[in-house]
């Protein structure tokens, strides 16, 4: 870890979650290009192997949206609004381009609104299939080689498929290191919170990916003799798109849970799945790409015999691996992938045994009218609070 | 698409505008005896690619969308939005969408058609034909939600990407592997149709389907070109009734015809100097957002203040077919693909022409000069995070490179009438005259 960094593990993220971006600001000032991402579904990878540091853009909760609203429509989600406002009061005016992936038409349709209001030298869309069948891995690798071409067009040289190779390695080296922090959820209680977990990714999102790394595995050193007992308090998932802040998940805790899980971005879903390490890089990077298990991909049921175990099984399956004895859906108001899930997730969840709780808000900080329901859904609970 | 009571009865400038009411009660009809006859049946979208595939293999289309427009028209929408609300879904999300699963899911209880639905309402479908990558997220994600309550009816899923606009990137050359892709994606969807109707894809009747709906795209484009003249013989009103033969039919004669017949209708109002408006004194275009169905009266309003809209950009999705430049082939898909593609991208090249502009922008601007437009109108439509996020700045970004221009902006929604106040919006449409009248 470089000398810069005073603290190591859960200290350390703190200072990184709390001055998100710091790293990258020092790295800019040093020289280093930094560009700026929305969302998950951007392939980092080709960015670092181009010599850039791929920065995920956050919002910031406690702020009130403004000068977003000058541009764009109070309809598109808030998140994304939230990302905006971000930007346009100078946050990361250090960085030197934005890349946004077709995830959802709010990112999607507001493309010309970040490219003509931020005025900043790169730009790019990376156009991403709705669904992975047919000759989707086909197209989607020519739009990845299309935009390899752009970032060299950038940086002024070619992005060789060994640099790209090693980025895939270095990120996967990370998705596995989240996977390793996560079994610190599984025992009664976890070792370490669904705060701290969070705060940990949100952290990683900030940092170039192999001081991430070191950073989780500080983490994990510090959280893994936590003492472990029986009995304790109801385990829950939660369940969500982008949550780059801890504010939802704290106010589940502080009502008497513990959070097992969010499988969220950046969360279990964003680190489920690992690129393949295939002889073409970028074969595999839009592998991954194509089958990460968000609402905006179409999984195809045609005849299966149980089309919501084909959509959702995976988390399913985390939900039982981690025991988690229910589940709080967290959507964000005009968020058309996964407003449209909420019915067939609550059916596909209670059919499992899972008790169920919807929620839906914007990005701000968590309210208590939210504390009053979770506190409400805790009592029902096996473990409830109150019981 | 306005079935109004006689009382209420919204003015069509054009003939052919006034009986596109009929035409879309017969739209709904037709699944509906489609399936008494035991015709397959398809949910659909409009401009979704699959236009003339579906038409030459036999298939009724059942139009999720106008179903909505319609119980939007006819104010009964709230009906099965309350209903979807109760099924969780939330009341931010796509109005139509939630129109159609509300009616959906109350029809799989009970079912039979739920009682508010207009007109028999939709029928139990077949399939279902959903899009992603193209026009919106609720096109993945509707008939998706819509399997739960109807888990035995199959869905296709298919893209129909195009390029994004990139300043600086050239999109000629990322067309290729976008219409390869357009391709493959149609061929599988013949596939799906083949398999689940049992019919096989008659090739010269798909093709002979193409050129019909390359003619249908040159004369409805002649057509609206005539709107040009002084006065305008034909306005936004009725233009919003006209989009059904465009929009819903085609790949049918029908719609062909109906275009034939409104431009000899415009061309003959244009020789006896009759406008939709009766005293034109100001010339609007609409500039997006979807139409609030339940309120269309509002263009009566405006004609009332001398307003007319001789074009608009909503639901005008052709574009006169030797302007895409498509290159030659027999193959009808290949031929598909290519025109979804450079219909997609024909704004491209200009755009990249002026300085930072971008193809909605530019897009007005040609607009504004051909038509002589002394204003622009939109409506934010507050569910539909597909042609709406934009809007503002599209107008911003107008009055920077171009001109400053008198704007308005309405806002409610297509379908849910409670977003919407009459007495502010008249306020405003005054105050957007008078600031046109001072202009003057």
């Amino acid at each position: 870890m470089e000398a810069y960094l005073t603290q190591q593990g859960l200290g350390l993220v703190e200072e990184l979650y709390r001055d998100y971006g710091r790293r990258a600001r020092e790295l800019s000032a040093a020289g280093r290009g930094v560009i700026g991402y929305l969302c998950a579904l951007v392939p980092v990878e080709i960015i670092r192997a181009a010599g850039l540091l791929p920065l995920r853009i956050k919002g910031v909760s406690e702020e009130a949206i403004s000068d977003a609203d000058a541009n764009m429509e109070t309809l598109v989600c808030s998140v994304v609004r939230a990302w905006y406002d971000v930007m346009l009061k100078g946050r990361y005016d250090y960085i030197g381009g934005l890349v946004i992936p077709h995830s959802c038409d709010s990112m999607m349709r507001t493309y010309d609104i970040w490219v003509n209001t931020l005025g900043l030298p790169y730009n790019y869309l990376v156009d991403l299939p709705h669904s992975s069948g047919g000759e989707a891995l086909t197209f989607y690798r020519a739009v990845l080689q299309s935009f390899r071409e752009s970032l060299a067009r950038l940086v002024g040289h070619d992005i060789p498929d060994a640099e790209i190779s090693r980025a895939v390695r270095a990120y996967n080296d990370y998705r596995r290191r989240v996977h390793e922090l996560y079994e610190m959820c599984k025992c009664q209680p976890p070792r370490i919170s669904g705060t701290e977990v969070t705060k940990t990714l949100v952290a990683g999102l900030g940092l170039p990916v192999d001081e991430a790394t070191e950073l989780i595995e500080g983490v994990i050193r510090e959280v893994r003799d936590r003492p472990v007992g029986s009995g304790g308090r109801p385990r829950l998932m939660l369940f969500g798109a982008e949550q780059d802040s801890v504010d939802f998940i704290r106010i589940v805790e502080d009502a008497g849970a513990d959070v097992v899980l969010g499988y969220f971005c950046p969360g279990a879903r964003e680190y489920g799945t690992l690129v393949p390490e295939t002889e073409d890089p970028l074969t595999g990077i839009a592998e991954r790409y194509l089958n990460l298990n968000c609402a905006r991909t179409y999984r195809d049921t045609e005849g299966c015999d149980d089309p919501l175990e084909v959509r959702f099984g995976e988390i399913g399956r985390l939900a039982r691996e981690f025991d988690a004895e229910g589940i709080i859906l967290m959507i964000r108001r005009c968020c058309d992938p996964f407003g449209f899930e909420v019915p067939a997730l609550k059916r596909y969840f209670e059919s499992r045994g899972l008790k169920t709780l919807y929620l839906e808000d914007e990005y701000t900080p968590a309210s208590g009218r939210l504390a009053t329901r979770i506190q409400a859904f805790l009592e029902m609970l096996p473990r409830g609070v109150g019981r | 698409m306005t079935p109004e009571s006689p009382a209420n009865r919204r003015r069509h400038a054009t003939e052919a505008a006034a009986k596109v009411p009929g035409m879309v009660r017969e739209m709904m009809v037709a699944p509906q005896r489609a399936r008494e006859n035991g015709d397959p049946v398809a949910y659909t979208f409009i401009q979704s690619c699959y236009d003339e595939i579906i038409q030459a293999m036999g298939i009724t289309p059942a139009c999720v969308e106008n179903f909505a427009g319609v119980c939007g028209a006819k104010r009964v929408a709230i009906d099965f939005l309350e209903r979807a609300e109760a099924e969780y879904f939330s009341r931010s999300l796509c109005t139509y969408a939630l129109c159609g699963l509300g009616f959906d899911a109350w029809r799989e209880e009970i079912g039979e058609t739920p009682p508010p639905a207009p007109w028999g309402g939709l029928p139990r479908p077949d399939m279902m034909l959903g899009t992603g990558l193209a026009i919106c997220d609720p096109r993945h994600k509707w008939f998706q939600a819509a399997q739960l309550y109807m888990p035995d009816v199959p869905v296709a899923h298919i893209n129909l990407p195009y390029p994004p606009f990139q300043r600086g990137i050239d999109h000629h050359r990322e067309m290729g592997h976008y219409v390869s892709y357009v391709v493959s994606e149609l061929r599988g969807l013949i596939t799906f149709l083949e398999k689940h109707t049992g019919r096989k894809m008659d090739y010269d009747e798909l093709a002979a389907r193409v050129d019909l709906v390359d003619r249908t795209w040159d004369l409805c484009w002649e057509t609206y070109d005539l709107r040009r003249a002084v006065p305008t013989p034909m306005g936004t009103g009725d233009a919003f009734n006209t989009m059904v033969p465009l929009n819903f039919m085609q790949g049918t004669q029908q719609a062909h015809d109906f275009f034939r017949d409104l431009r000899d209708e415009l061309q003959g109002r244009i020789d006896a100097g009759l406008g939709a408006v009766p005293k034109e004194k100001y010339r609007l275009l609409w500039g997006g957002g979807l139409a609030a169905w339940f309120a269309l009266n509002d263009f009566d309003y405006f004609a009332e203040l001398g307003a007319a809209f001789p074009a608009e950009v909503s639901y005008r999705l052709a574009e006169r077919i030797d302007h895409l430049e498509l290159p030659t082939t027999n193959d009808p898909v290949e031929h598909i693909a290519w025109r979804w593609v450079k219909y997609h991208t024909y704004w491209y090249d200009r755009a990249q022409a002026r300085e930072n502009s971008q193809p909605d922008v530019e897009k007005l601007i040609r607009f504004i000069e051909d038509y002589g437009i002394e204003g622009v109108v939109m409506h934010e439509a507050f569910s539909c995070r597909t042609w709406h996020p934009g809007l503002i700045w599209q107008l911003n970004h107008l009055k920077k490179i171009y001109r400053d221009i008198p704007t308005l902006v309405l806002e409610s929604d297509m379908v849910d009438i409670s977003s919407y106040n009459e007495e502010n919006t008249r306020n405003m449409i005054d105050a957007f005259i008078d600031v046109i009248d001072a202009g003057k």
